[in-house]
């Protein structure tokens, strides 16, 4: 099978806390890293980060689509959130990708306590491959590693790209339960 | 539905992640650029256990503390607050303080709330 290379892609990072400049944005530089890994010569673009909106992140996404890049990373705002607990963060990535994808898997993971802790989507729109990555770097991380490993074994089965990047996620939270000292 | 240790998982793919967690509200703080991983690094030298930072406002953070009880870290808390203080991007007063500690509630896992695709979010906030 052909591959298909990731010649272009856009990072785009949301959250309010992260537009206002009082969390630091970690995650961008470590995806950036791995998709260098993929393809050294990969146009990489980091958009600002977004608010917490449904229209604002569709309107983003449908303009890098019409630009036809290849990939679109959403970091964040993947979880239950606001919907769960009123303080915590306003989560809509899920549910924008959830409106605007043609083809679409998605899985969710929930805590004991009913919170979705986090809803994994990974579709396209037109040629465009998009895909969302929780926010915590950890689970960041372990989800965007899990998606270059699937991609490259198979880039056109979406599912189980999807599937891996949640196994991935899902050992994050329920594997590390002790720190060894 | 099938079990495979202590973690179930359903055909159409949610899955449930069975884990005792305490959530954590640290209030009184003022935040501006934060890095969350050298803030959980701190916080789990302090407390030896996992923790995730799920939160963050310009005066809170809110974290996920995993395999620890309510008592132990609320025996903590002054020892937690000095461990925040260390990292960059948070400055303490005497106001900073645990401001609510809980452990989470097991639910039945076949009566997870559903929310309706590209729904008005109203809806979605009444039925969460």
């Amino acid at each position: 099978m052909a591959k298909k290379v990731i010649s272009k892609a856009i990072i785009i990072p949301t959250g309010d806390e992260l537009r206002a400049g009082i969390v630091l944005d970690t995650d961008s530089p470590m995806i950036m890293q791995i998709l260098l890994s993929m393809n050294g010569s990969c146009n990489i673009t980091r958009n600002e980060p977004l608010l917490d909106s449904e229209n604002i992140i569709i309107d983003c996404i449908k303009g890098y689509v019409a630009n036809k890049v290849d990939l679109i990373i959403l970091i964040g705002g993947s979880g239950g959130g606001h919907r769960y607990s009123s303080t915590l963060g306003k989560d809509f990535t899920h549910s924008s990708l959830d409106r605007i994808l043609k083809e679409k898997y998605f899985s969710e993971l929930y805590g004991k306590n009913g919170h979705m802790w986090s809803k994994l989507i990974c579709g396209t729109i037109e040629n465009t491959v998009v895909i969302n990555v929780p926010g915590p770097y950890q689970e960041a991380k372990a989800a965007i590693e899990a998606f270059k490993k699937a991609y490259e074994k198979d880039n056109k089965d979406l599912k189980q790209i999807n599937i891996n990047m949640t196994e991935a996620v899902k050992a994050e939270y329920g594997n590390k339960l002790a720190v060894n000292y | 539905m099938h079990r495979n240790g202590d973690i179930a998982m359903k055909d159409d793919t949610k899955i449930i992640v069975q884990v005792d967690k305490t959530v954590v509200k640290v209030t009184g703080l003022e935040v501006k650029g934060l890095n969350i991983q050298q803030l959980e690094e701190i916080i789990i030298d302090k407390l030896k256990s996992v923790i995730r930072i799920i939160g963050v406002t310009g005066n809170s953070i809110e974290m996920d503390v995993y395999g620890v009880e309510e008592e132990d870290i609320l025996r903590e808390e002054d020892g937690i607050i000095k461990a925040i203080s260390l990292a960059d991007g948070i400055t303490v007063s005497d106001l900073s303080a645990l401001s609510s500690v809980k452990k989470i509630q097991s639910v039945d896992i076949n009566a997870i709330p559903e929310y309706i695709e590209g729904g008005c979010k109203g809806e979605r906030w009444q039925k969460r």
